[in-house]
């Protein structure tokens, strides 16, 4: 067999599945004319199957799965299915007890749903700039750089696990860790978004290279 | 004349490299085309079929009938194709006797392309000349959408036998872009018939699977089976109808065959994708494979299984999800020099 590297197996003309019952369901009253035009495009090509990790379940969210990802180790992707349920079991926990002790104006506050308070801690995390090092004239500079969704969402993700993993006592479990770490960025506190303000005011710092960047 | 004298052995052997591949003459064609049409005559009149009406399929059956080969290759099996077919065209010879070139472009090396590029851009510059008179005399630029979905460029491979040259993937991508930039105009439906030239058909739709009609059993209940794969894992789905939503793999309830999640979901997905969990009830075997790999062949089988149920409409939408692609990802083979499929052995410096 000829298996040329760099190379996915489905053919470059097959086209991303969409999951998403609801886009299904809507009738001819479109947005616009692209909606239509990938309507056709998508009656005539042929389309990729889709990944085990996705479905149109209301229980699997695409942010948690690339969480799951990033947390599994060798390919142990149950372990980390389980580590990362329990984690949100655990933040529940904690935000029932927070709601049964708190008076009664305060309870509307509180917010249990461990989905949302995982995505605002997500989004609380996300640097808005980042560093990159460009080497000129001999001189490596730290210079200032906009970053995509992806690699924002990529390294909050990241500093997240790394800060579980390596500055927490060795005796508590990862998922109570995890917890720990979510629902203090959830509230903008904690270790992670001091990491993030540190890159910021490295970028501004370092705001005199920013011309350096070609791109 | 000269005579040789003092020269080396290597001189005088034949250089097998510079000659390059193995001219054709026309005569030698020929003569291979009237052999293959007399072959074909004593071939039919062999089997006691009628020579006039003696097909290419015939030959092929009758070939692979009197010459029984075993060898796995299709290729290296004996075979009676037309002449055109084996032997490759040639161009013929680009000068003439005095040994100067007929085409003006032959010493850029690709003289067919280089002049496909010149033709090309000449139609952009009629095109966008049209569109100037037009709109020096004020008259509305036709923009009639055509369907560019339904037609797909020529092939590197394609254009290469179409121009008897070989070609480069930039040339061919900046000829792609030409012809892009071509389309894009308003007003280049002057020039269709030349884009014709280069566009092919995609087979019309992507729907061409037959779907099977319901089975009934015993007790009159609907039934339809599914099969599916996935890695090296085998798996057929039967889907009864007025079921509870009970699933079977094996003879043992998915529960206890799938104790993770994430496989279950994906036995789950076709039917909460068609809101029809509880109406339906499944039996399935499924063999080969890990866990995750005999789960997805499932969601194939049972996926395959649900067309017959469902409107049209459904199947598209469930096409469009993903749901009916056999995925083709399979395990990357280990390449000698390496460790495993990518990785690369320890780089020692000494």
């Amino acid at each position: 067999r000829i298996m040329p590297v760099r190379w996915s197996r489905y053919d470059p003309s097959y086209l991303e599945p969409e999951v998403n019952k609801e886009l299904y369901q809507k009738p001819l009253e479109k947005l616009s004319e692209e909606e239509r035009e990938q309507m056709e495009l998508k009656a005539i090509r042929p389309i990729k199957a889709a990944p085990p990790t996705l479905s149109s379940s209301v229980f699997s969210d695409p942010m948690i799965s690339k969480f799951t990802n990033m947390m599994m180790k060798s390919g142990n992707k149950v372990l980390a299915r389980s580590l990362v349920s329990q984690t949100l079991e655990a933040i529940k926990r904690k935000q029932l007890e927070k709601y049964h002790k708190a008076p009664e104006n305060e309870k509307e506050t509180i917010e249990c749903n461990p989905y949302i308070i995982f995505h605002q801690a997500l989004k609380n995390c996300q640097p808005i700039i980042g560093i990159s090092n460009i080497t000129k004239g001999g001189k490596t500079y730290q210079v200032p750089v906009p970053l995509t969704d992806n690699r924002k969402r990529f390294l909050a993700m990241k500093w997240l696990i790394t800060e579980c993993r390596e500055n927490k006592h060795r005796r508590t479990l990862m998922p109570e860790k995890l917890s720990q770490e979510l629902l203090l960025a959830f509230n903008n506190e904690g270790p992670v978004i001091k990491k993030k303000h540190v890159l910021h005011k490295m970028a501004e710092a370092n705001r005199a290279y920013a011309h350096f960047r070609w791109w | 004349t000269l005579r040789l004298i003092c020269t080396t052995m290597a001189v005088q052997q034949k250089n097998v490299g510079a000659a390059g591949p193995e001219k054709y003459t026309e005569a030698f064609i020929k003569k291979q085309i009237e052999e293959f049409n007399l072959g074909k005559r004593h071939l039919a009149n062999m089997m006691g079929e009628d020579p006039e009406t003696f097909t290419q399929e015939d030959i092929d059956r009758a070939i692979a009938y009197l010459f029984p080969s075993g060898l796995f290759d299709k290729q290296a099996r004996p075979m009676m194709k037309h002449p055109t077919e084996i032997f490759p065209e040639q161009r013929k010879i680009q000068w003439g006797e005095d040994g100067r070139p007929f085409h003006f472009l032959f010493y850029t090396g690709k003289q067919s392309y280089y002049s496909l590029m010149h033709e090309t851009y000449e139609k952009l510059l009629n095109v966008q000349k049209h569109q100037d008179q037009l709109t020096v005399q004020d008259l509305p630029l036709q923009k009639e959408k055509r369907n560019l979905a339904g037609s797909r460029w020529l092939t590197k491979i394609e254009l290469e036998e179409m121009l008897l040259e070989k070609l480069s993937d930039d040339d061919y991508s900046r000829f792609i872009q030409l012809l892009q930039k071509l389309v894009a105009l308003p007003c280049a439906d002057i020039e269709k018939e030349y884009i014709q030239k280069f566009s092919k058909e995609v087979p019309a739709q992507l729907q061409k699977v037959v779907i099977e009609p319901l089975q009934y059993d015993e007790r009159g209940v609907a039934f339809s089976t599914g099969e599916g794969k996935r890695k090296t894992a085998r798996a057929t789905a039967v889907v009864y109808d007025n079921g509870s939503g009970k699933i079977t793999v094996n003879g043992i309830d998915i529960l206890h065959y799938f104790p993770v999640l994430q496989d279950r979901e994906q036995l789950l997905f076709p039917f909460q994708f068609l809101g029809r969990i509880g109406k339906h009830d499944m039996v399935c075997t499924v063999s080969g494979g890990g866990r995750s790999a005999q789960a997805g062949a499932i969601r194939l089988a049972s996926a395959k299984a649900l067309r017959s149920f469902v409107t049209e409409k459904e199947v598209e939408f469930m096409r469009q999800a993903g749901l009916l692609t056999v995925d083709p990802r399979v395990k990357e083979r280990k390449k000698p020099g390496q460790e495993g499929p990518r990785r690369k052995f320890t780089w020692k410096k000494r």
